[in-house]
């Protein structure tokens, strides 16, 4: 085991570098700083992804920000929510953590260990601890495999080759996220989007994992077939004491499933905070325009509007100093020189911006 | 488009209009029976899951169904003329004058190969005699109204070169490029981010205002439909459900599914524990339940559903294809009613204006 492995992890790391504009006390603090040891530890994540070109393809242009320098952690038994609009690195934050993609720099500890260090024994072990369910549940299941082999592929891999056993295992499964347990033999175009979600659920339960990344697991679904799957998703955090880090572009549905919700934009973490509290006092000018750019959907609620100026800048060639102020309506000098860091403005919540305590809650002007 | 015309009756009229798919699996009822007006400079959302008919509703008005489907019957009234009855050639004219569409995805709706001001100048000289170059500057015009920045330079760009918002503004600019009564815009920002649909939605609004022109929007975001709509219509399964003025269906909804779609979205507004759900999936098209469509999700479920239910007026222009009373108790004729008397009860109650 590495000594990275090794190191403790009671929420407070000594002796690190300063990067990405903050320190290790701003970062330490950013990860919860709680009493509870957390399951999850994102530090200083960095996830570039290179642009080549050239002749023969080989020269570096530049590269894509997709995640720059994000840290947070996720306590056992909570919902971290993740928010942002495409592109904004939440999905690539998920697939390094679940080591689908290679990290560019930082570090990802779950139970104290860094999963970048691990040899591939270890990281098939950790595997049974961390599972995913994918957006889209047409592309996420092989069409050629049954239901009993999607749900069960897991399970011989971790050991459990006899067939009669695994197959017992999967009908159980099937049977708890609400499935017809006589339909393990069909494939995945005999079913409905939200089946299918379910399905996709069942594999990642069959490992009894304790950490859940949910990338946008009902975008892809039908009104009524979405508050289906989330309730579905709080019974089985319930029942099987699952930690979610749930990635969705929604903030209804994020907020109503999330303990804690971050938001991300251009890559970067500006803001993470209570749930509750996120919607009610936001501290950061892009949750606002966020929040206030979402239809309610009751007519008789006319809503402070703020309507952001122009696009999304490329996550290639980011701004300089605070990413968002080419959009942002508070934005001063200071702003496009110096990058805010992400820091407490009070009770564990966290703001990347200079005038956090400017930010008035919605509705309020 | 003559002021006559503008000034009586509303300005789209959709009387009982079928769309059937005649597939090898047998006939999917895709619109069956669907009967709704616009007036003029009215918006009127139109609502429901996927595969409830609200697609082939606007491409019925657009004549752009294609086979295995055909309109097999109503009628389609724009300014009081029988779409149904024009000729192709008509329809062209119409199609972009008097009626213009946007879709969904942008990117397929634009051709990759042409510039947006190209695209937009070809369907400004279909319509009106004007030069090349007026054509142009008409676009260029347009692609500021609706909110592109440095619009000159953009419209000698490919679509390819522009974000999706950017995308959307350009099919909207050529949509209203020709000042149309009517705009169908079939899930117009839900491809789009969240602040970017705002934007967008902004620009309908002001438009709208502008132009006084009618807009048909089609969405399953109740949010949208909130914020966007005078009028709404709800359908479930190829029929309308219900139909009220927005604050109406929002506010008091009569349907079982109204109320079930409203109960089951997560709110930034409220905390809510467990979402309720609508148990159950949408009925398969070639396999629908006998009686009411809805019957197997319902949780009001009564015998004298296996009976087609009435499409009922609840209160002042709303009406509900429920058998429930107008106060959301058991019919006149009974919960267990069946056979002839609920079929004479359905009648009896259906609203006259059909």
């Amino acid at each position: 085991m590495s000594d990275a492995a090794m190191a403790p992890s009671d929420g407070v790391v000594e002796g690190e570098q300063m990067s990405g504009g903050q320190t290790t006390e701003q970062r330490a603090a950013a990860r919860g700083g709680s009493a509870a040891a957390p399951l999850l530890e994102v530090d200083n994540l960095v996830k570039h992804f290179e642009i080549r070109g050239g002749l023969l393809g080989i020269s570096k242009l530049g590269a894509v920000r997709a995640v720059d320098g994000v840290s947070f952690s996720v306590t056992e038994g909570e919902t971290l929510g993740l928010v942002g609009e495409s592109g904004c690195g939440k999905t690539t934050l998920g697939k390094v953590i679940l080591r689908l993609l290679p990290p560019t720099a930082g570090s990802v500890n779950f139970e104290g260990k860094s999963l970048f260090d691990l040899s591939s024994r270890e990281l098939k072990a950790a595997r049974r601890d961390i599972q995913v369910v994918f957006q889209d549940p047409y592309a996420s299941l092989n069409p050629r495999m049954s239901v009993g082999e999607i749900v069960g592929e897991g399970l011989y891999v971790h050991g459990m080759t006899n067939k009669r056993e695994r197959e017992s295992a999967v009908r159980d499964l099937l049977k708890r996220v609400g499935l017809n347990q006589q339909h393990i033999h069909r494939y995945p175009h005999e079913f409905s989007g939200g089946q299918r979600q379910r399905i996709g659920i069942a594999r990642a339960l069959a490992l009894r994992p304790r950490f859940i990344v949910c990338d946008e697991p009902v975008s892809a679904l039908d009104v009524s077939i979405q508050s289906q799957v989330l309730n579905l998703l709080s019974d089985l955090q319930d029942e099987f004491q699952l930690t979610y880090l749930f990635i969705a572009h929604n903030l209804a549905v994020v907020k109503h499933l999330s303990t804690r919700v971050g938001v991300m934009y251009l890559g970067k973490l500006v803001e993470l905070s209570d749930a509750d509290e996120l919607y009610q006092a936001p501290a950061h000018p892009y949750t606002k325009a966020l929040l206030s750019a979402i239809p309610v959907p009751d007519p008789t609620v006319r809503r402070e509007r703020i309507v952001l100026k122009g696009d999304l800048p490329s996550p290639a060639n980011p701004p300089s100093g605070c990413r968002f102020h080419t959009r942002c309506p508070m934005a001063q000098e200071i702003c496009k020189v110096e990058e805010p860091p992400l820091r407490d403005v009070g009770g564990g919540h966290m703001s990347a911006c200079h005038f956090a305590e400017e930010v008035t809650p919605l509705g309020s002007e | 488009m003559t002021l006559t015309a503008r000034s009586t009756g509303p300005l789209l009229e959709i009387r009982g209009i079928k769309t059937h798919f005649f597939t090898q699996d047998g006939v999917v009822k895709a619109v069956d029976d669907v009967t709704f007006e616009i007036g003029h400079g009215q918006t009127l959302g139109v609502v429901g899951e996927s595969g409830c008919g609200k697609s082939i509703t606007s491409l019925s008005v657009m004549r752009l169904i294609e086979r295995p489907g055909r309109i097999v019957a109503g009628e389609i009234l724009l300014n009081g003329e029988n779409l149904l009855e024009k000729s192709d050639a008509d329809m062209r004219d119409i199609r972009g004058d008097q009626v213009s569409m946007i879709f969904q995805e942008p990117m397929t709706s634009l051709n990759p190969v042409f510039t947006c001001g190209d695209q937009i100048a070809e369907a400004v000289q279909q319509h009106t005699a004007v030069s090349r170059r007026e054509a142009w500057d008409r676009g260029v015009e347009m692609l500021r109204v609706v909110g592109i920045s440095d619009a000159k330079r953009r419209a000698s760009e490919h679509p390819h070169q522009l974000s999706g918002g950017m995308r959307q503004r350009v099919m909207i600019a050529m949509a209203l490029s020709t000042d149309p009564d009517l705009l169908i815009a079939d899930e117009p920002t839900t491809a789009l981010d969240v602040t970017i649909q705002a934007q967008i939605l902004e620009v309908m609004r002001e438009l709208r205002e502008k132009n006084r022109m009618a807009i048909m929007l089609i969405t399953h975001d109740l949010g949208v439909v909130a914020e966007m709509a005078d009028e709404v219509v709800v359908m479930y399964a190829g029929k309308v459900v219900e139909r009220s003025d927005v604050k109406t269906v929002f506010g008091s909804p009569h349907h079982p599914y109204t109320q079930g779609l409203l109960l089951s979205i997560p709110r930034l507004d409220e905390r809510r524990e467990r979402l309720q759900v609508i148990k159950g999936t949408v009925p398969s098209p070639l396999h629908l339940p006998e009686g009411c469509l809805f019957k197997r999700r319902c949780p009001h479920r009564m015998k004298v559903c296996d009976t087609p239910p009435p499409y009922q007026e609840v209160g002042p222009s709303h009406v509900s294809r429920c058998w429930l009373t107008p106060a959301g108790e058991a019919p006149d004729v009974g919960a267990d009613a069946t056979g002839p008397e609920a079929e004479q009860a359905a009648e009896a109650l259906t609203v006259a204006a059909r």
